[in-house]
């Protein structure tokens, strides 16, 4: 099993079944394609999703069921046959944390979905994108500046 | 690239299935008419920059610790975020 060593203090073993493939990156960081998803239960429902090959950089994710309940992105038929999924129960769905001045927002017009079998992911724009805020407010930071 | 002139009313095809329709002029707008199969994504360029300019946003270095991630126990400020839709969930949970 690959492990990967961090220069922080705390090391954290990547687990192969956490490792992400975003085949086409994200907007804006095509290059980068694999992450590593790494959930720690008292910090749920937020997610680091970290880079694989650049531990210092990586994204808050968050399970957009937890601050937007009637969320329903219809994603588009293609990215369903790029992904490989079956049934919605398949699909793991995750979007973007913005953290800036004390306030978080997430991004639900870009959601990341994920094959939870195959573990690849890749952010889509749903067809119903209109509906949808850039920056949802989750809400404020217990150690705002 | 490649550039085509259009009246009104004409089209362009792509690829045998997708029609791009000149619907309207008004000034600088053009408005166009597509039509393309349910597969083929049609999307405004600004939609892939604004997603592109969040994701930027949200690039964080270091995993912050969890005592700077919000608590969803916080009341959500009702404070609304400039140019967004500013739906906040008041009171919800």
């Amino acid at each position: 099993m690959k492990t990967v060593e961090l220069d922080e203090p705390q090391r954290l073993p990547v687990k192969k079944e956490n490792v992400i493939s975003l085949p086409l990156g994200l907007l804006g960081f095509e290059q980068v394609k694999k992450y590593v998803l790494l959930i720690t239960p008292e910090e749920e429902p937020f997610l680091w999703l970290q880079m694989l090959d650049n531990q210092s950089q990586g994204f808050v994710v968050i399970n957009p069921s937890a601050v937007a309940p009637d969320y329903a992105p219809d994603i588009p038929q293609a990215d369903i046959e790029f992904l490989g999924i079956q049934s919605p129960a398949e699909a793991l769905v995750l979007n973007i944390v913005t953290v800036r001045n004390g306030q978080a927002t997430v991004n639900l017009k870009g959601p990341i979905v994920i094959n939870r079998n195959t573990l690849v992911g890749k952010q889509c724009i749903p067809t119903n994108v209109a509906e949808f805020a850039l920056q949802h407010p989750v809400n404020s930071l217990p150690v705002a500046a | 690239m490649l550039v085509l002139s259009r009246k009104v009313n004409e089209n362009i095809v792509i690829d045998g299935r997708i029609v791009v329709k000149v619907v309207r002029t008004e000034g600088n707008f053009v408005k166009l008419g597509i039509e393309a199969p349910p597969d083929v994504p049609v999307h405004r360029q600004e939609i892939y920059d604004e997603i592109q300019r969040s994701n930027q946003a949200a690039l964080t270095h270091g995993k912050p610790a969890s005592a700077r991630l919000p608590s969803l126990k916080v009341v959500p400020k009702p404070a609304a975020p400039a140019g967004g839709e500013g739906n906040t969930t008041g009171g919800s949970g």
